[in-house]
């Protein structure tokens, strides 16, 4: 819900605005403004396509192509996750977006005790390797590319995805996952941790080592910056925190020996796109153009394209509220253009309804709608960065790169993302932050409109879906079947195998596909991890 | 009294209203105490305390979960030092210890430093006592160390264990300041990082000045995230213990702690039993004042508050 | 000698869900407004949750629950605080809760329900209202 703060006299006069990353807006820019900053067109800026990338990462932009847009898939059953594939595929979708429920997210099978009540609850749930063949069958695994919505187990599901492939005679190498994969902003903003930060950060160089050679069509990385701006970071904070974060998981694997050029291209962001919309686009310009020189000067990147920061830039959740929930159509149609405006490559946008039920047919095709009606009607195909050489924008977007470097320094010298997510830092800082908005809409020192301005109007009460039962008991009996039907011989030598290449500090993955194979369970393979790596402690609040 | 009954009986639920009657500084809870008293002594409680950061919960994790391996029954009471008078608290060490929760039959409990006379150490004390009669025989006491109060943690416990990190840099400042000496065990964690052999080296040296005492204060490395390094202090703290068990000096310190806490304990009763008898009255007031606006100095105001505080009726 | 007893509050978050922007928001309001706060973590089990509200001695539980599984957590920790023997003990619920779930919540013991955007000063009026009677 986050917005800039204002200040105004009694007449409703604006007499400053304060973003949310701290920087002032003048009432005027100018010429001076550009000059004051040393603003330079071809170090600062440069051409769309041309390092450092501030206008985009492609010359052409939008006219070459539109954006693509992404729709999450998120059903209780193998099948019921099968049947809306083929639907949407038949829709002309080329990409599935699988959800996964909280027991599968979470590294435990659906008879486990802590999984109760959670069953394919909020995304398709996940046991053996039989789930992944009735999700994927019938699917041209070589045709389609599958983002895994998984963090804590992305191991886990990346090896499981490449055993259905096989299964179903797909080469390894033509099929293409994109696991999410980014466990530090779990830590930090969405709670799907299971183990500690070392070991887990292990784990994600492991599947980044393997997919250069066996799955070289997967992205194995989606950095999110999301969840940790929806959890009360600012946008610069969630731009340092997003770069650092992704730094940590190079550094891993160059730690491992290997050319940054042959593993970082394929590296992908996922940020948000709430709040003041000046400072959002300024944002993503800033970021495109720190995580190119972050690569070029820190990592010494060659190659061109590895240096394009590839992102989605949407959701908006926080910014939607339960009151007036039409207001969020509204919204959500602003925070489209200004992903517009920002050039993000893929982008989606949660509907209106979002923050009271989950989304209806009608309110996921008007946000499809607001986004085609940008791209197709409204002009933002035209031209690439229609705002650059604005004197406000680019004044803006030179501040919120210093914004970001700040935020960089801050959380480096208090010794590097991975000591301040072990140790709390950066979680204590966001929640203190959340507090503090919430303080602010509270006193009517930050303004939300339905919610402490034009208030006449009306809420929507939540609406929750009825959890399915019988689905889950029906999915407990397929685990029960396939444990009757499986080889213990095999699972149990497999996950002998697995325990000790972990304890070896092996790359993992082989050791996972194999189990996968022999129908060992989630639960089964993230037990193996947790005996030996322990728990996640979380840190103390204050 | 039946809440003790149901203490000495293992009711978790008692010991924890006794506890925070103790908090409160009920009567009650003190009576409690006494009657508690002749039926405890039998745990080993060691303190850990040591510099924001350095990891004393997960030292205490830690030890909790080895000493539950071993069959033993732990309590652990976390003081939180961010608390302060009025303001609330935010209990949050418990988080931290998620480990020491999965052990079987632990007790934790997180207590606020309140601000009042005689601070937490005083209900910690207490908390320790009914910890020991619900039947814990290691008592982990997390805390900061030295206090504001005249009552240290190193009063309550049998064992301190000070924790200290490469990082922290100011090992210096502590020995200046004694913090060092309080510690019977000395850890370095995080000894993964740079300078940890060398701080650890610097403080041994800094110790070994005392070849008379008996009990050398030894100065273990550990990295308490991994494990490494539990053993080691394990095996101290039993040195240890045996030590005051067996030792004529061992046993004599003992006795001289207690001698000290009730000093103490003296002092921060007696002064809040005078404080309240004076603090409302108008001639105490205006003694005060009179010493504000310079027309007394500050040791007479003293003789004067004296003077009314034993000579009211 | 009597030391005024700030009210103990413990904010728990059963089951596997991540979502603890409002709980700790929560927190730290309570703890501004002068309260003990302990705080359990996420991923907890009723169990633990239980452990927790009776070895810290709290006045008030509170969940925070965000999956729409509210009715089966209240009524599984409503229960077992009853068999531990501290069914006196208030309990109040928060997070993402339908209105017309509410009168269910009361009916199993539940003493307030603060839904996600009930603002913080109702919230602290209410338990400190609590803490007068207890």
């Amino acid at each position: 819900m986050a917005v800039a703060r204002y200040i105004k006299d009694e007449k409703d006069q604006i007499l400053d605005v304060i973003l949310e990353s701290g920087i002032h807006v003048k009432p005027s820019y100018s010429q001076k403004d550009l000059d004051a900053i040393g603003f330079s067109y071809d170090k600062d800026v440069a051409d769309p396509g041309e390092y450092p990338y501030t206008r985009g990462i492609h010359a052409l932009g939008y006219r070459s192509r539109a954006w693509t847009t992404r729709q999450y898939t998120g059903f209780g059953t193998p099948q019921e996750t099968n049947e809306r594939f083929k639907l949407m595929i038949s829709h002309g979708q080329t990409g599935l977006n699988v959800a996964f429920d909280l027991p599968t997210q979470m590294g435990y099978d659906s008879d486990d005790q802590m999984s109760e009540g959670e069953v394919g609850r909020v995304g398709m749930a996940v046991d053996t390797l039989r789930d992944f063949e009735i999700a994927f069958k019938d699917i041209r695994l070589d045709k389609i590319g599958s983002g895994l919505t998984i963090n804590a187990v992305a191991s886990i599901m990346l090896a499981m995805y490449q055993a259905v492939a096989e299964k179903y005679g797909y080469d390894p190498k033509v099929i293409s996952a994109t696991p999410q994969n980014d466990i530090l902003k779990e830590m930090i903003g969405r709670g799907a941790w299971i183990f500690p930060v070392e070991p887990a950060v292990k784990l994600i160089g492991d599947t980044i080592e393997y997919s250069m050679t066996v799955l070289p069509r997967t992205n194995p990385v989606s950095v999110c910056g999301y969840h940790i701006r929806e959890s009360g970071a600012t946008p610069a904070q969630e731009i340092a925190c997003a770069i650092l974060i992704a730094n940590a998981y190079i550094d891993n694997v160059l730690a491992r020996g290997y050319d940054v050029d042959a593993f970082v291209g394929r590296f992908s962001f996922n940020l948000n796109v709430f709040g003041n919309m000046w400072e959002q686009v300024a944002k993503f310009r800033a970021a495109r153009k720190l995580w190119a020189r972050n690569l070029k000067e820190k990592y010494n990147v060659k190659k061109a394209q590895n240096l394009f920061l590839r992102g989605l830039f949407g959701g908006g959740g926080y910014g939607l509220t339960k009151a007036q929930p039409e207001n969020n159509i509204m919204r959500g149609a602003y925070y489209a253009l200004v992903a517009a405006l920002s050039g993000a490559q893929t982008t989606a946008l949660c509907s209106y309804d979002e923050a009271y039920t989950i989304p209806t047919p009608h309110s996921a095709l008007l946000s499809l709608r607001t986004l085609q009606l940008l791209m197709d009607e409204m002009g933002l195909r035209d031209t690439v960065d229609p705002l650059a050489g604005s004197y406000f924008i680019e004044t803006l977007t030179k501040e919120m790169e210093q914004k970001i470097e700040e935020e960089m320094d801050k959380i480096v010298k208090f010794g590097g993302i991975i000591k301040g997510v072990s140790e709390g830092y950066i979680q204590r800082m966001v929640a203190r932050q959340a507090f503090e908005v919430e303080k602010g809409l509270e006193s009517g020192e930050l303004l939300k409109v339905g919610v402490n301005i034009y208030k006449e109007g009306e809420s929507m009460d939540v609406d929750l879906h009825e959890y399915n039962w019988e689905s889950a008991e029906k999915q407990i009996e397929a685990l029960r079947a396939v444990k009757r039907e499986r080889s213990e011989k095999d699972v149990s030598r497999t996950l002998k195998e697995l325990e000790s290449a972990t304890r070896d500090g092996k790359n993992v993955m082989p050791y996972l596909v194999a189990c996968c194979k022999a129908y060992a369970s989630v639960g089964e393979m993230a037990d193996i991890f947790r005996q030996i790596f322990g728990e996640f402690n979380e840190p103390s609040l204050f | 009294m039946e809440l003790v009954k149901k203490v000495l009986q293992g009711d978790e639920g008692s010991a924890a209203r006794l506890i925070s009657m103790i908090e409160e500084g009920l009567d009650e809870g003190y009576e409690a105490v006494s009657l508690l008293f002749p039926h405890i002594g039998k745990a080993h409680i060691i303190g850990v305390t040591g510099a924001p950061g350095a990891g004393k919960s997960t030292v205490v994790d830690k030890l909790a979960v080895s000493y539950g391996r071993q069959g033993r029954k732990v309590g652990v009471i976390a003081v939180d030092p961010t608390s302060a008078k009025g303001s609330g608290a935010f209990l949050g060490d418990r988080v931290r210890m998620r480990d020491a929760e999965k052990v079987k039959g632990i007790f934790i409990r997180s207590m606020a430093h309140r601000g009042f006379p005689g601070g937490v150490a005083k209900a910690t004390l207490g908390a320790a006592y009914v910890l020991d009669g619900l039947g814990k025989d290691i008592i982990l006491i997390e805390s900061v160390g030295a206090g504001q109060t005249e009552i240290q943690i190193s009063m309550i416990c049998d064992s301190v264990i000070t924790v200290l990190t490469p990082d922290y840099g100011d090992e210096i400042q502590l020995m200046k300041a004694g913090l060092i000496e309080i510690g019977d065990v000395v850890v370095m964690n995080k000894m993964d990082r740079p300078g940890a052999t060398e701080a650890a080296e610097d403080i041994r040296f800094f110790l070994n000045n005392r070849e008379d005492q008996p009990w050398q204060i030894p100065v273990m490395a550990m990295e308490a995230r991994r494990g490494k390094g539990i053993e080691e202090l394990m095996a101290a703290l039993k040195l240890h213990h045996t030590y005051l068990e067996n030792d004529t000096q061992g046993k004599s310190k003992k006795k001289d702690n207690t001698r000290i806490l009730v000093l103490a304990l003296f002092k921060e009763e007696f002064w809040s039993l005078t404080l309240k008898r004076i603090q409302g009255e108008t001639a105490f007031g205006e003694v005060l004042q009179k010493a504000q606006d310079g027309l007394i100095d500050p040791y007479k105001a003293v003789q004067m508050g004296i003077n009314l505080a034993l000579t009211k009726g | 000698m009597q030391n005024k007893k700030n009210l103990k509050v413990l904010i728990a978050k059963p089951g596997l869900d991540g979502h603890d922007r409002g709980a700790k928001v929560v927190a730290q309001a309570l703890k501004e407004a002068g309260m003990e706060v302990v705080y359990s973590g996420l991923h907890r089990t009723i169990d633990q949750i239980v452990n927790i509200a009776v070895q810290e001695d709290v006045d008030v539980i509170g969940l925070s629950i965000m999956t729409g599984a509210h009715i089966p957590i209240t009524q599984r920790l409503c229960q077992k605080i009853k068999e531990r023997g501290i069914g006196d003990k208030m309990v109040f619920v928060g997070g993402v809760i339908p209105t017309r779930d509410v009168p269910k919540l009361k009916e199993l013991g539940v003493a307030g329900v603060f839904p996600g955007g009930t603002p913080l000063a109702e919230t602290i009026q209410f338990l400190q209202s609590i803490s007068k009677k207890g």
